[in-house]
């Protein structure tokens, strides 16, 4: 390691770094993280790729690797994209189905991005940098974005799409946690700052793409809730609308002015279909070139086929089994741990996923989030255990339903359950809704949150989508306080600690609470997560250059066609 | 004629004014609430309560009833809750494309169907009539989802000759959309053929053994002329009424071939409203069915009265 590097580290830490980048660089140094980890918590506060690579020498890691080579494509083509029907609204701020945010992200774009590996990166913004204890984040947005109407993007605009997102009646809340309407300002024509209501360390991540509510509108149409579609969703990305027909098709152009440079293909034409069935059978019979997501049983006719190219992707997706802590027969964490306790796992994610996915520990911490204490033991397959367990609790009898909805894996997941807890002695019913009655009050129009099944029931089984980092599923799932708490639990050394994950800003703070976190709940077991799942998806071989992205985001700007 | 005619629309508007008060009033038990469908599962309650009431569907059932009807004395038949646009610019090209795949389908069904019909019954009791017989039972009681999942797998995926889904890009000429239309409607025709054949079958074997044939044989005239004159007159006026009362099946009933073909027919459209609790949409969508339904049946009485001299409409009634 040359001088030269350790001088300009050096400077770069007396004169630029605040407190939590030097915590970063020590931890990099001190041998606490390892060069994965120090690459997304480096991104995570805004390190600039010079200073990561100096940082990266001075600690004898191999420098950063410049991204794969991108194969070589013909410039011109349309792709065609096949993409499930939604019901809901397009909308940024009413934005919550795979396919009305898969479409809305080829115009629209975030703040950031999170990469498939865990980093947040720039994207609209260039840079951003927290205060000391990370309770205000600046960000510093790239210079000359231009909209697909050809303006040039400025903080207004995003000062205004943030507002629109936190303030907008019947907005999703996806933002609204953290920081309100007046907590987000402009600081000069480039500069945008948020002071949030408390100190979140992993900040960036939350304006990414996986916070799906906040796409940068101009400031004309965010100022105007429900106009952007009608309008012609003006984004920044890659390709502008030229044409939608609702529930059926629309076509978009290439973006000329793209600050990420000129797409390569032409254009792209969308064909929403009306469930799975059809968009994996238009994919085999070459009417579309690339599909959205498909499930592991879906995706099987294109593995290994050489007329496609099949994606896998782990991702912190995952299914959350919650049994009723404060009611019948889960109140004693004996005989839930004894549930948990009856599955093989392992086996399971090969019957059920066919391989396309990774074991689950019972918590929510994905084992690609750097927080993640990866010490904890996993839990195994053990029948006599949970008979002892059962005994225990006097629960020999063991009778529940388990009831979830019609969704991909769902049923084959309960059934699979099913089958292991017999092993134990468990007699465990099915009940299958619905989407439409799993998640509205029973009856119609009753109070929602005591009575929609899916927080309710005994047992349930839900899916929740990828995320950067796991903050939403411990303060909505986990936290006593939590909306979607369907296990009803409560536990204030969780919560304590969950307070403390959060306004963490220091790795080794985080891990130390994911890890006590993670023992826990292994302890109480409110919710069995048995697995994360893949991304799954295929393309004819001809595409080239694509990259899926865990929560179905299609991204287009480099991807051509052979 | 007249006074059939009125009468029938008289009873038309009745059925149409039931129609909309049952679709309302099951919608009251239906799961599912717009604010819900529109925001997903994990939006917060207050974001759902605050949409719901912007739209205004946390009223009673009641009062949402009359403002729609009231709205449709005055020809607007309401605005979608979850599209937010009037509901005839969602149902008009939904409308239009069940009509096209229906016109194919019949084009080749209907056809098909009736003179697989008349062969069975002029070769009644025979190899050729227990093969149609067999063949149409077997076609008909294949769910139309596998039926079609069969029919892609060859002529799409196999052979390559026609394409997996049914809608054909914007402004596609008439022959391109035909194209994309032949195997949803071929799929129509071989779940429809059983039906109307054997209806046919019925007729023809009927017309064969009644007296009158009989004579006609006895007066000397040929096959050809009996057959034709009497036979066929006799046996079609059954399957006439029978296709009429598939109009509303094939423009309303497709949900399953629609969603096989990616096909936006009013069918699914319905099915989709029903689902949000998208009640102008889903209300006005059954009333434009039932519309159909309605002048098709009417039509069919009307044939069947020009095709058989023995009834006189409205004569007897």
């Amino acid at each position: 390691m040359d001088r030269e590097t350790r001088r300009s580290v050096e400077e770069y830490r007396r004169n630029e770094a605040g407190p939590l980048e030097n915590q970063v660089i020590d931890e990099l140094l001190g041998g606490e993280v390892d060069r994965e980890d120090f690459l997304r918590r480096a991104t995570m506060f805004g390190l600039g790729a010079g200073t990561i690579g100096a940082l990266l020498r001075l600690a004898g890691e191999s420098e950063l690797a410049h991204a794969a080579p991108l194969e070589a494509v013909q410039a011109g083509g349309t792709i065609r994209v096949g993409i499930p029907v939604f019901g809901a609204s397009l909308e940024p701020y009413l934005l919550n189905e795979g396919g009305a945010l898969a479409f809305s992200g080829i115009p629209g774009e975030y703040l950031t991005f999170t990469t498939p590996t865990g980093n947040v990166a720039p994207w609209l913004a260039l840079s951003w940098r927290p205060n000391a204890n990370a309770t205000v984040w600046t960000f510093q947005l790239r210079r000359g974005v231009r909209f697909h109407n050809g303006r040039e993007m400025t903080s207004a605009d995003v000062v205004a799409s943030m507002r629109q997102y936190v303030g907008a009646k019947g907005s999703n809340a996806g933002l609204s946690p953290f920081f309100d309407a007046s907590g987000v300002s402009a600081a000069g024509r480039y500069t945008v700052v948020f002071r949030l209501k408390s100190s979140i360390g992993v900040f960036p991540y939350l304006v990414s793409q996986t916070t799906y509510q906040a796409i940068i509108q101009p400031a004309s149409f965010a100022a105007r809730p429900g106009t952007w579609v009608a309008g012609g969703m003006i984004g920044t990305g890659p390709f502008r609308l030229r044409r939608y027909v609702d529930k059926r098709s629309a076509e978009l152009v290439r973006h000329t002015a793209y600050w990420g440079g000129r797409p390569p293909l032409a254009g792209v034409r969308i064909t929403f279909f009306q469930g799975s069935a059809p968009l994996v059978l238009a994919l085999r019979a070459g009417q579309i070139d690339l599909a959205m997501q498909l499930s592991p049983q879906e995706g099987q006719p294109f593995r290994n086929n050489s007329r496609y190219t099949y994606y896998q992707l782990p991702t912190a997706a995952h299914r959350q089994v919650c049994m009723r802590t404060d009611t019948g027969p889960f109140r004693d964490a004996r005989v839930r741990r004894a549930l948990a306790l009856v599955i093989n796992r392992p086996q399971q994610v090969q019957r059920v996923m066919l391989g396309a996915a990774q074991v689950g520990n019972d918590n929510p911490f994905w084992r690609g989030f750097a927080s993640t204490d990866r010490s904890t033991k996993q839990r195994t397959q053990n029948l006599t255990l949970a008979r002892a367990l059962l005994r225990a609790a006097g629960a020999e009898n063991l009778r529940f339903n388990l009831t979830t909805w019609n969704f991909l894996d769902h049923t084959d997941h309960a059934a699979s359950i099913q089958a292991y807890a017999r092993q134990a002695g468990i007699e465990m019913g099915i009940e299958v809704m619905d989407v439409s009655k799993y998640y509205d009050s029973e009856p119609a129009g009753a109070d929602y949150a005591t009575t929609t099944p899916w927080l309710n029931r005994t047992a349930t089984l839900t899916e929740y989508g990828a995320r950067g980092v796991p903050n939403i599923y411990l303060t909505r799932c986990y936290q006593s306080t939590g909306d979607w708490n369907a296990s009803h639990y409560k536990n204030a050394e969780f919560d304590r600690l969950a307070t403390t994950y959060l306004a963490a800003a220091e790795l080794a703070a985080q891990r130390a609470a994911t890890k006590k976190m993670a023992g826990i709940l292994l302890r109480d077991t409110p919710v069995i997560t048995d697995y994360f799942i893949r991304y799954v998806t295929a393309s004819s071989s001809k595409v080239k250059n694509y990259v899926p992205e865990g929560i179905s985001h299609i991204r287009l700007a480099k991807v051509g066609l052979a | 004629m007249t006074r059939f005619l009125i009468k029938r629309i008289g009873l038309a508007l009745v059925t149409l004014v039931l129609l909309s008060l049952i679709v309302f009033g099951i919608s009251t038990i239906l799961p599912g609430n717009v604010g819900r469908a529109v925001l997903g599962p994990f939006a917060t309650q207050e974001s759902v309560d605050a949409l719901n009431e912007q739209l205004g569907t946390n009223r009673p059932v009641v009062t949402q009833y009359v403002d729609w009807a009231s709205g449709l004395l005055q020809g607007d038949l309401g605005t979608s809750l979850t599209k937010q646009v009037p509901t005839w610019d969602l149902l008009a090209p939904a409308l239009e494309n069940s009509f096209k795949l229906a016109f194919v389908a019949f084009l080749i069904c209907v056809p098909f169907s009736i003179l697989g019909g008349i062969v069975a019954g002029l070769r009644y009791g025979r190899f050729t009539d227990k093969t149609i017989t067999i063949t149409g039972i077997s076609l008909a009681a294949m769910p139309e989802f596998v039926t079609g999942i069969v029919l892609i797998l060859v002529f799409a995926i196999w052979l390559g000759w026609l394409p997996v889904t049914a809608q054909a890009e914007e402004g596609a000429s008439a022959l391109t959309q035909l194209e994309y239309l032949l195997l949803p409607a071929l799929t129509l025709t071989l779940v429809l053929f059983g039906y109307i054949a054997r209806i046919t079958r019925a007729g023809v074997i009927e017309a064969l053994e009644s007296d009158y044939t009989r004579t006609a044989y006895l007066k000397g005239l040929p096959s050809s002329v009996v057959v034709r004159k009497h036979v066929l007159r006799n046996a079609l006026p059954p399957t006439i009424a029978v296709v009429a009362v598939q109009v509303g099946y094939l423009v309303g009933g497709l949900v399953a071939v629609e969603v096989l073909f990616n096909y936006q027919g009013i069918g699914l459209l319905v099915y989709e409203a029903a689902r949000q609790k998208d009640l102008p949409l889903l209300t006005a969508g059954v009333l434009v069915v039932g519309i159909v339904y309605l002048v098709f049946t009417l039509v069919a009485d009307i044939l069947y009265a020009a095709l058989n001299p023995r009834i006189r409409l409205g004569a007897t009634e």
